[in-house]
């Protein structure tokens, strides 16, 4: 069965070394089609169901234009994640998914309201912090560099319980959406490359994928190791 | 309208203590480039409003290559006999600025030389512009940079366009359809390069900020891309297209180091400080600011004709036939040090790169985000040119893992954890140039610049053999 990787508006949401993610999946999936969905086209998803889904982070004004291009599509999204099509999305693209994101002036842009969340900008004060949480029995860990919170039940069905540095807003004790085969994480850059038990996982579990073995997987396990030691240091600045 | 600040009895004694401060600090060696802005802008809040500014002042911002130009320039006017305010020496944030000024006034808040040439952080324009008019504002380019500190290049495009005062006439680069789209409203003139780059630079870079029209959303038609989004480009829906150029460089000789170019007031050719296409964007830059500032061409012309480019960001000795050359690429900043990277593989014959790469900051307590090296073009040190690579600091794993998805042998790999490790890994046979890229920090800076004298000392005892 051949692969069908959608990605959401790669010319613009790949900020924060988030198209990293797309480049290993390349590495990993070298027989895969990956499917580049762009402004004013009708998405992928729409009259196929996709081996996977990735939307990366992008700025604020194309956050409230790609809301805007995925608003007719909108109940056929929320059918796709019950009908349980891996999506995983990173950094601000999960705010696509929440009821609002609301501006420093309190005027609020309508998200694809899927999870019952909003996110408050604050764009004179970015918020930056290490990372490290649970999900099942893995340890996954990351970086965080965003202008917003999540506000709301940001607990309803979190990705990952959080162990060290900040969860959807700081006194949220989860952090991301695990919904059917969607996850949704504020984390940003390389969380694939960075996480290799966590990929390993999505690849063979969430995708369905046999006889997964990641690229250059003793040197990600090296440094994921590294960090990992690193993050559970309790003198570790967060 | 400008807003007026009156100089008040608080501003007096602000100003009187910080240049005692000043005088002090001077007496014992110190700079002072730093500590009396900070106290200034911190007892007076609107200090930097109320001081008199130079009346013939050049701001310079952009993510990369304001540091140079900023110099550029003031190199020339200084050549000219201009006595001039700058923060060469200094920040270039808002305490930066403070403190240059207090240096240049008088007990009275006077300034004692009538011109300026300023570096301007794009970040803190919020700080600076409020109460600083630039008559000329260069704006080099906005590029992806500090994640953590700037976010992307909509939102420093969205704090310059809130800050640039409406009255200053904006000098930017017609090649770049984000700063060049920067305060619609202001007068401004474009520059550029016209022609074809012999050094075929690497139009497939990671990072690509303008793909989509900023206008209708459309994917932009790419008539040339340079690196990155730098190029020219038009919406093949809406029309937005790249402007046409005022000052543009027609022709670039590498060899000779000379680059012919056209300017209204002329055309004419001028040395080349460096051999890389951002020295050329650089040089140009600095021939249009200095234009628009009211220098004649033949003036500018013959400054270039005696300067050089700073040594904390190139400098290169000669053992025999090897070539040592230490660069700067700023930590964070995936395009600068992608630039350099791209300068690095179109040098001629057998080269070894030494990366110093890790912030020095965020070792100390914490640990680095290293996204950046993910959108940093590594690929162009994929190259049979390049025998080998050496990378130390203690995000070596991730460096490891990022060159190997570049494509890069493992065997032409060395890592270890620390910038002071380096030198037994450099193996020397068989190369002809070794680049030390590193980081601006002093303390990084520091170590290249050792690690420099080490391979140095090295060749030349292998010569003495």
């Amino acid at each position: 069965m051949s692969l069908n990787i959608e990605i959401l508006f790669p010319e613009v949401n790949y900020l924060f070394g988030d198209g990293s993610n797309v480049r290993y999946l390349k590495k990993c999936l070298p027989d895969a089609d990956f499917i580049e969905d762009h402004f004013n086209e009708e998405p992928f998803f729409v009259r196929n169901s996709p081996s996977l889904i990735y939307c990366g982070g992008m700025t604020e004004q194309y956050q409230e234009q790609i809301i805007s291009q995925l608003m007719p599509w909108r109940d056929l999204l929320k059918e796709r994640i019950r009908e349980g099509v891996p999506m995983l999305f990173t950094s601000n693209a999960i705010e696509l998914l929440a009821r609002f994101i609301q501006n420093e002036d309190g005027s609020r842009v309508p998200g694809l309201d899927l999870y019952p969340f909003g996110a408050k900008r604050d764009r004179m004060n970015r918020f930056n912090c290490l990372f490290k949480g649970k999900f099942q029995d893995m340890d996954i860990i990351g970086f965080k560099t965003q202008f917003t919170f999540a506000y709301g039940k940001t607990d309803y069905r979190p990705f990952m319980q959080v162990d060290r540095g900040t969860g959807m807003n700081p006194k949220a004790a989860g952090e991301g959406i695990h919904d059917h085969n969607l996850f949704a994480t504020y984390l940003v850059g390389p969380f694939l490359i960075m996480n290799p038990h966590f990929t390993k996982y999505f690849l063979q579990d969430v995708m369905g994928l046999d006889d997964v073995s990641l690229p250059w997987e003793d040197a990600l396990l090296d440094a994921y190791n590294e960090r990992l030691a690193e993050f559970s240091d309790p003198e570790t600045k967060y | 309208m400008e807003k007026v600040y009156h100089k008040d009895a608080q501003f007096y004694a602000v100003l009187a203590a910080l240049k005692a401060v000043t005088a002090g600090l001077q007496a014992v060696g110190r700079n002072a480039t730093q500590y009396p802005g900070r106290q200034a802008t911190r007892l007076c809040p609107d200090f930097l409003g109320k001081i008199d500014k130079p009346k013939r002042l050049i701001a310079v911002t952009g993510t990369n290559g304001k540091t140079t130009v900023s110099n550029l320039i003031a190199d020339v006017l200084e050549s000219l006999g201009l006595d001039l305010v700058s923060n060469r020496f200094g920040s270039n944030v808002d305490s930066g600025i403070a403190s240059a000024l207090i240096k240049a006034s008088d007990l009275a808040g006077h300034m004692k030389t009538k011109y300026g040439v300023l570096e301007v952080d794009e970040r803190m324009t919020t700080k600076i512009f409020p109460y600083v008019t630039p008559q000329i504002l260069v704006v080099t380019n906005l590029f992806r940079d500090s994640y953590r500190r700037n976010a992307h290049t909509q939102f420093i495009s969205s704090i310059l366009n809130q800050n640039i005062p409406r009255s200053s006439r904006l000098v930017l680069n017609g090649e770049d359809l984000i700063s060049g789209r920067l305060a619609p409203d202001n007068d401004r003139v474009y520059f550029g390069i016209e022609c074809r780059d012999e050094n075929e630079t690497s139009p497939v870079s990671i990072i690509q900020d303008m793909r989509a029209c900023p206008v209708c959303g459309s994917i932009l038609e790419y008539d040339y891309i340079r690196y990155n989004h730098i190029g020219r480009a038009h919406c093949p829906k809406c029309g937005l297209s790249s402007p046409e150029l005022d000052y543009a460089v027609e022709k670039i000789d590498y060899e000779n180091r000379r680059v012919f170019i056209r300017t209204p007031k002329g055309r004419t050719d001028v040395r080349l400080l460096g051999d890389n296409i951002t020295d050329v964007y650089n040089t140009i830059t600095a021939i249009a600011a200095l234009c628009e500032y009211g220098v004649g061409l033949k003036k500018i012309t013959a400054a270039f004709e005696n300067m050089q480019l700073p040594q904390t960001r190139f400098q290169e000795v000669m053992v025999g036939q090897k070539r040592i050359v230490n660069i700067m690429a700023k930590g964070q900043n995936p395009v600068g040090t992608s630039r350099v990277l791209d300068y690095i593989r179109h040098q001629p014959g057998r080269k070894a790169v030494i990366m110093m790469p890790d912030d020095y900051f965020d070792r100390q307590k914490s640990s680095e985000n290293t996204a950046w090296f993910f959108d940093t073009d590594y690929e162009l040190l994929n190259d049979p040119s390049i025998v080998s690579i050496v990378d130390g600091g203690p995000r070596f794993r991730d460096m490891h893992i990022r060159l190997l998805m570049a494509g890069i042998p493992e065997e032409k790999m060395r890592f270890c954890d620390s910038e002071e490790k380096i030198f037994p890994l450099i193996e020397t046979d068989g190369v002809d140039t070794f680049f030390i890229v590193h980081d601006l920090v002093d303390a990084i800076d520091m170590q290249a610049r050792d690690l420099m004298k080490k391979l140095e000392k090295k060749l030349q005892e292998g010569e003495g053999k």
